[in-house]
């Protein structure tokens, strides 16, 4: 009874399930690479100075990058985030209670390129505004302000 | 000499028996030497198959839907289509097809997804390749930036007022 009832529906059944399908997947695939437009970073927040020789273990890797730039002699990790950033939707960081706040936010992405505006806020207001290009692999290291004995470094890596 | 070919429906009758003794002579005298007619006379016959034997199925099994659509898909394969018609052809029993006002439908909704995405995903190309920051704005800093492309890694330096 069963296969007799298949048998009708042959070809025409089979191929509106075909066409279906194949409209769903076109609108799935199309909505998912829309839903996944975001990247993940890693945002590290480094307290160079020049007093002392301590190294942070953590900080190994991203030494053997910041001594070839800086006299610095000891660095210190102060925050570590893995950081989510979508299309369009700023993602924040906050240091010392509040009053400097770090945005990021995704604002392009193209395959194997992301671009990212990054905001610093001081004490309610704006310090630095950048957009920059990320591509896999590349680090975007931004110091200079004081703080204490050193100066403070963010360190930016997208993975993606 | 060629003779003038037999009208199609002289021929209908040669093919189902039913042509005159005379008609018969005629017919076959002609047959010899013209290969049109000699093909319209396979088609029938490939026709008659085609047809023949799903409506034996038919009656064995009375799906009669099912099987005129087997004899329509019979036919139309004898005809040796392109490859473009023989796809049409297997998407016509579809009523999604069937139903024309779906293939302009179906067209707008990829325009549209196809912009949609497009302008989601702009390529950047307003400045070069090689270019990591594309613009930077400080108002109390006096900043430096300094790429090195071996080593991926781009700094950006803010010096503050007492340093300068």
């Amino acid at each position: 009874m069963a296969i007799r009832r298949i048998r009708k529906l042959n070809p025409s059944f089979l191929r509106q399930i075909f066409f279906i399908l194949i409209s769903i997947s076109i609108l799935f695939l199309s909505l998912s690479s829309i839903t996944y437009a975001q990247i993940q970073t890693r945002l590290r927040v480094v307290r160079a100075s020049s007093i002392g020789h301590e190294i942070d273990p953590s900080l190994k890797e991203l030494h053997k990058e910041l001594k070839t730039f800086f006299s610095f002699t000891s660095y210190r990790l102060l925050r570590e985030e893995n950081l989510t950033l979508s299309l369009n939707k700023p993602v924040s960081i906050t240091a010392r209670e509040g009053r400097i706040i770090w945005e990021a936010t995704l604002v392009g992405l193209h395959r194997g390129l992301a671009e990212v505006r990054i905001r610093v806020v001081s004490e309610g207001r704006e310090t630095f505004n950048t957009q920059v290009r990320l591509t896999p692999g590349r680090t975007i290291l931004v110091g200079g302000p004081r703080i204490r004995d050193g100066v403070i470094i963010y360190a930016l890596f997208a993975k993606f | 000499m060629k003779n003038h070919c037999p009208s199609p429906k002289l021929l209908e009758r040669y093919f189902d028996q039913e042509a005159s003794d005379e008609e018969r002579t005629l017919l076959e005298n002609h047959l010899i030497h013209c290969l049109s007619c000699h093909e319209r006379l396979k088609l029938m016959g490939i026709l008659r198959e085609a047809i023949k034997k799903p409506v034996e199925e038919a009656m064995e099994k009375e799906t009669f839907p099912w099987v005129w659509e087997k004899i329509e898909m019979g036919i139309k394969r004898e005809q040796k289509a392109s490859w473009w018609e023989s796809f049409r052809l297997w998407l016509e029993p579809t009523p999604l097809f069937r139903k024309k006002v779906w293939i302009p439908a179906l067209a707008t909704l990829m325009v549209l997804l196809l912009i949609t995405v497009s302008v989601l995903f702009k390529k950047i190309t307003s400045y070069s390749e090689g270019t990591v920051v594309k613009y930077l704005e400080s108002p109390i800093y006096d900043v430096m930036v300094y790429q090195l492309e071996k080593q991926k890694v781009t700094i950006i330096w803010l010096f503050e007022e007492s340093e300068s």
